[in-house]
This record gives structure tokens, sequence and C-alpha cells, in this order.
């Protein structure tokens, strides 16, 4: 363990410089992790608004199909799918399982990440619009 | 501790790809209405599928959380309170979510 102070540490994981494809993989990783995270308490919270009857959620409905609204929905989705993909290929690393391909595995995890997110994307505005 | 974000991981991957078709991609308008929610929650599977979404995920993210922090160094005797922190804050979302669920669908029998 090192003496350097926290902040530091964290800093740490921030810095791509030298660590290529592993380290972006694992700083994106983290990010969309938080991300997802305070996602899942708004998420949580907004359907507190169930409880108060059809008005309350038919009225946040309607907002939830605004432009703005399904953008954000685009970019979750991004974050998503990228959580999920590298999700898959950290955990083949971890078997030992494709370990000479990390890298190339990274730019698998994007690739299906964007075309996915444009499927979804496109659904999201085709549905609501 | 990395073998249970996996396993957790990989069972999101198909808790969490049907909940979203099933509450938006094969909805009309992509949301549902308040009328929708109650009829969609008051089928049993669909209930123990969200509920055992609900556990999964919660699970998922907090020890992903407590993850990060770990990373962070964080001393043993923080972690010892740390983990009693999240699990209690685990047992909240999951006592909400549940309470939620279970009201939405009674109000559909």
């Amino acid at each position: 363990m090192t003496t350097e102070p926290r902040w530091k540490r964290a800093r740490g994981w921030m810095d791509l410089r030298g660590r290529r494809e592993g380290g972006l993989a694992f700083l994106l990783m983290r990010l969309t992790g938080i991300g997802l995270v305070i996602y899942l308490f708004l998420h949580l919270y907004v359907l507190r608004l169930l409880a108060q009857g059809p008005e309350a959620w038919d009225a946040f409905i309607a907002t939830a199909k605004s432009p703005l609204f399904l953008m954000l929905d685009g970019i979750l989705i991004l974050g998503l799918l990228y959580h999920a993909f590298n999700g898959v290929r950290v955990t083949l690393l971890g078997l030992g399982i494709g370990v000479p391909l990390q890298a190339r595995l990274f730019w698998g995890v994007m690739v299906l990440t964007l075309l996915l997110t444009g499927v979804a994307v496109y659904a999201i505005f085709a549905l609501t619009g | 501790m990395w073998i249970w974000q996996a396993f957790t991981g990989l069972l999101l991957l198909v808790l969490l790809a049907l909940h979203m078709i099933f509450n938006h991609f094969v909805v009309e308008g992509g949301l549902r209405t308040y009328r929708d929610v109650v009829a969609y929650l008051s089928h049993p599977l669909v209930f123990a599928w969200e509920i055992a979404l609900l556990i999964v995920v919660t699970a998922h993210a907090l020890m992903g959380v407590r993850a990060i922090l770990l990373d962070l160094g964080i001393r043993p005797a923080t972690d010892r309170w740390l983990k009693r922190g999240l699990t209690l804050l685990a047992l909240g979302i999951i006592g909400y979510g549940m309470w939620l669920s279970w009201l939405i669908r009674s109000r559909g029998l």
C-alpha cells in the first residue's frame, strides 16, 4: 500500500497515460458504474409517483416523452450497454478466457455498444414519436 | 467478491434485458401509463421477475460502490462500517421496492 494521499490514489484510475485499452476499459467501467448507481436511485425515487395515483404518474410519463428526456434515455442506454458488454469481457478475462485478446475484445465491446445504442435510440424515438 | 460481482452482473443481463423490453420496447408509446403498470404488475410471473431484478440490481450496485471505495484505500475498520451501512441501505432499498410493488399490484387485484 502506498503512502500517497487518498485523493491522489483516487486520481490514479482517472490517469490514462501508458495504460491504453485495458486502462480505458477500466475507467469507463467505473464511470458508467457510478452513473448507473445514481440512475438506479433516481429511478426508484421516481417510481414513488406510482403510489400517489394515476394523475401523478401519467403527468410524469408525459414529461418523460419530451425530446430532452429521450436523449437522456439514449445516454443511459449507451452507459448501460457499455457496462454490460464490458462486464462480460471482464468476466471472461477474470476466468482466464481470451486474455491475449483483451484489447481487441475492448474494441469489440465498443462496436457492439455503439451499434446497439444506435438501434435503441432509433427505437425510442420511433416508439414515442 | 469479484466472482459475486460477475455472477450478479450476468444475472442482470437477463433480468434487465427483459425488464427493458417488457416495460418499454413492446409498449405502445414506450412508457406504461398508470393503468398499464397496475395491470402489468398483477401478473405473478412479472411481479416475481421485477422483485428478483430489484434484489440483484441492488446487490450489484452496492457491491460496486464498495469495490470503488476499497480501491480508494479505505481502512479495514472503515470497511467494516461500510459493509454494515451498505447492508442496511440494501435492505432499505429492497424493502421500499417490495412495498411499492406490492401496493401497486394490490390495486389491480
